[in-house]
Order: C-alpha cells, then structure tokens, then sequence
C-alpha cells in the first residue's frame, strides 16, 4: 500500500472528509481523489474513522455550567491597567533620574565657575553664567552695569593677587589680546610657578571673574 | 480553507473570546454557551482516549479548571486547544492514580485496546469494529494526534500544543498512523 505523492493534497484529505473545504478547494481535491486510488482508498478510512467515532455521549452543559466557578470580576483599572501603570512608573523614576543626574551635572558646573575663577583679567572667559556675565561687554571702558555683582568683582579682581587656580579658569584663545595683555598673562604664570603648593586651599570667598578685554588694541 | 466545522454550535454567534470577555464580566450565560459550544468534542476525545466511565465528569473538570485558571489562557492559542490539552492532562492524571491503585503497571499504552470490550462487538456494526480496532492497536501518542486530526479537525500546529510535541512530529505520529490503519484494515 503506497501513499500518494502529491502531499497538497493528501493533507487535505481530513478537511474533505469533514466537509470543511471552500467550494473551490473541496472541487479541485475531489477532482484529484478521483483519479488516485491511493488518495481515494485513505478518504474512504477517514470517513469510516469518523463515523466509527462520531457517537459523541451525551454531556449535561447546564450541569457543567452550574459547576464552574464564579467569575471574580475585577476593578478596570487593577486588572487591565496594571503593567501600564508599572511603565508609567518606570517613565518617573527615569525622568526623575535624568533630571536628578541633569540637575547634579550643572551644580558642578557652577561651583567649578564660581570655585576656580580665573584672576588675570586678561584670560578670555568662557561662557561660563553667560546670561549674568555679559561677556562681551569691556567693563573697563564701559563702567559696570548697574546693580551686577559679577560684574563688581571683575573690576575689583584687578587689584588682588593673583593665584595658580585662576590660570585654571576657562580660557579661549589669546589672538584678540594686546601686548599688555599677554605680558601680564606671563606675569601671572611665573608667579604662579613660584607660588608654594598649599596642602588644602580654601576656595575664595569672594571669586572674581576675568574680565574680557577684546577690541582694544 | 475553512476550518472543520463544529458539531455542536451553539446559539452565540461570539466568539470564545468575546463569551469569555462577557463570562468575566459577570455573565453566566457566557458560560454556559462555551460549555455548549466544546462540551461535545471534549467527550469525544475522552472516549478515543479510552475514557469509557465518567466522561461527563471529566468534561466538567475540564471545564472547571480552564474557567478556575482562565487569566492564564494566552489568547495565542484557542480556547480548544487549551481545552484539549487540559483535559488530556486530566485523563493522563486519573489513569496514573488508577494504575497506583491497581498496581497495574500496563495500563498507559495497552488498555485502550483491552477496553475494547465484547460488548462493543456486539452493538457496533462490522465495519466500525473493525475501524476502531484498528485505530485502538495504534500507540496512544498516535491514537491522540490521528483522532484529534481527524475527528477534532485540529491542525497540525494545534495538536503539537495539546500533546506537548513539534508540529513536525505531530505531522509523523499522523502519517504513521494512517499508514497503520490501513494496513489493518485493507492488508
């Protein structure tokens, strides 16, 4: 006893002997059980299988369904609702970490601003508190802007001394700087070379910022 | 291709997922139109499972527990299918307590075709005797997949997921299968 080849059609023999196939399908496997006897003698032990289980006892569904449990039906919210509460809370913790983390990042920014300012006046600021410093601006010649107290520390700084850590201040480059300028820049370097290391500094109570001097060549 | 159509339909056009959305809801009648709805092939596979007492009562169990752990059912599957699967455990189960209790060490692979009893004989016609004799000498791996594709209309893919095995594998127990019976009927 052989099995047909077509396999197509074979696996749909079950489907045909139930009664289950679309009009189309169901015409073209009867087209080809008719010509193959392999695949006509297996639909002819479907059908006998089916029929020979096809009794089916009797079963009392009100019975059955008088046995089954209560459905418990839940809150919305508690039910449905709770994994998209749980990402809602995964967002939280992520946005309060990233403002934490953001919030962290600018208070060291501006403690190294404000800790380690720079004390030559001829180091070109950085844009360190760019919306306070007016950076643009030539104290000097201009005056200081009214009520700045930024901008009365720079004008001040001029006659303190300077120290190493104000060489550590942001910096730009010194192409816009005059002769002057770049001499006391040295000036400052050298002094800082001799200055003794100081096991602990206290940072400065009063930090001055530089003042930028572009333009005046 | 449609799938197999089902004996016994109920009135409720639903589907199982919608009957099941309303029965957790607090509508009983869901309910009782999914039981009328799977109650029948559910007896059926018991009976080709060699279950021949109190088949009513493991339709009910079966029911009982898929409604008692439905927020467990993945929509992925169909309720069927779950159904089956629940309920093969179960016959599974009351056969192995069986077997404890009788010290009956053959039981799993052989009784079916013992259980085919005298009076089948007597009752059924010549041809289905003959049919589930066949059918009945197959192992019960075979047994379950050929009558599940046959009688139950289930898809390769679904037996897999009743009986715990590949589709692959499942597409072989059915072949094997039909090749067995065959040969018992027409050799």
């Amino acid at each position: 006893m052989f099995d047909c080849a077509n396999v197509e059609m074979r696996e749909l023999l079950p489907e045909l002997a139930a009664g289950a196939l679309d009009d189309a399908t169901r015409a073209r496997v009867e087209r080809h059980v008719a010509a193959c006897a392999e695949c006509s003698s297996e639909l002819e032990t479907l059908r006998l299988v089916r029929s020979a289980y096809a009794a089916t006892p009797a079963v009392d569904v009100r019975r059955i369904a008088a046995a089954l449990p209560q459905p418990v039906p839940l809150p919305q919210r508690a039910h449905s609702g709770q994994p998209v509460k749980r990402w809602v809370d995964w967002r939280v913790a992520a946005a309060l970490t990233m403002i934490s983390v953001g919030g962290l990042s600018l208070a060291v920014a501006h403690r190294r601003s404000t800790e380690a300012p720079p004390r030559d006046s001829t180091v070109v600021a950085s844009s360190v508190d760019t919306t306070r410093a007016q950076p643009a601006k030539p104290t000097g010649a201009a005056g200081p802007p009214s009520g700045g107290h930024d901008t009365t520390r720079r004008v001040n700084h001029s006659a303190r001394t300077p120290s190493p850590k104000a060489q550590l201040a942001f910096s730009g480059g010194t192409d816009d700087m005059d002769d002057a300028s770049i001499k006391a820049l040295l000036g400052a370097l050298d002094e800082m070379d001799r200055a003794p290391l100081a096991p602990s500094e206290e940072p400065d109570p009063t930090p001055v910022l530089p003042v930028i001097r572009t333009g005046q060549r | 291709m449609t799938r197999m159509a089902q004996d016994h339909e109920p009135n409720d056009d639903s589907t199982d997922l919608e009957l099941i959305a309303r029965w957790k809801a607090g509508d009983e009648r869901a309910a009782t139109s999914l039981v009328a709805r799977h109650a029948p092939s559910l007896a059926r596979f018991a009976i080709s499972l060699g279950q021949r007492m109190d088949v009513d009562e493991v339709v009910q169990d079966t029911f009982v527990r898929a409604f008692g752990s439905l927020h467990s059912f993945r929509a992925d599957s169909s309720l069927r299918t779950w159904l089956f699967t629940i309920e093969r455990r179960l016959i599974l189960d009351r056969r192995r307590s069986e077997r404890r209790r009788r010290d009956d060490t053959s039981v799993d692979d052989v009784d079916a075709a013992t259980e085919f009893d005298a009076l089948d004989e007597i009752v059924a016609e010549e041809a289905e005797s003959r049919v589930k004799k066949a059918v009945d000498q197959l192992s019960r791996l075979q047994k379950e997949v050929f009558l599940l594709r046959v009688n139950e209309g289930l898809s390769y893919k679904e037996i897999a997921e009743v009986v715990g095995s590949t589709e692959g594998a499942a597409r072989v127990h059915y072949h094997n299968a039909m090749r067995a019976v065959k040969e018992s009927l027409y050799v």
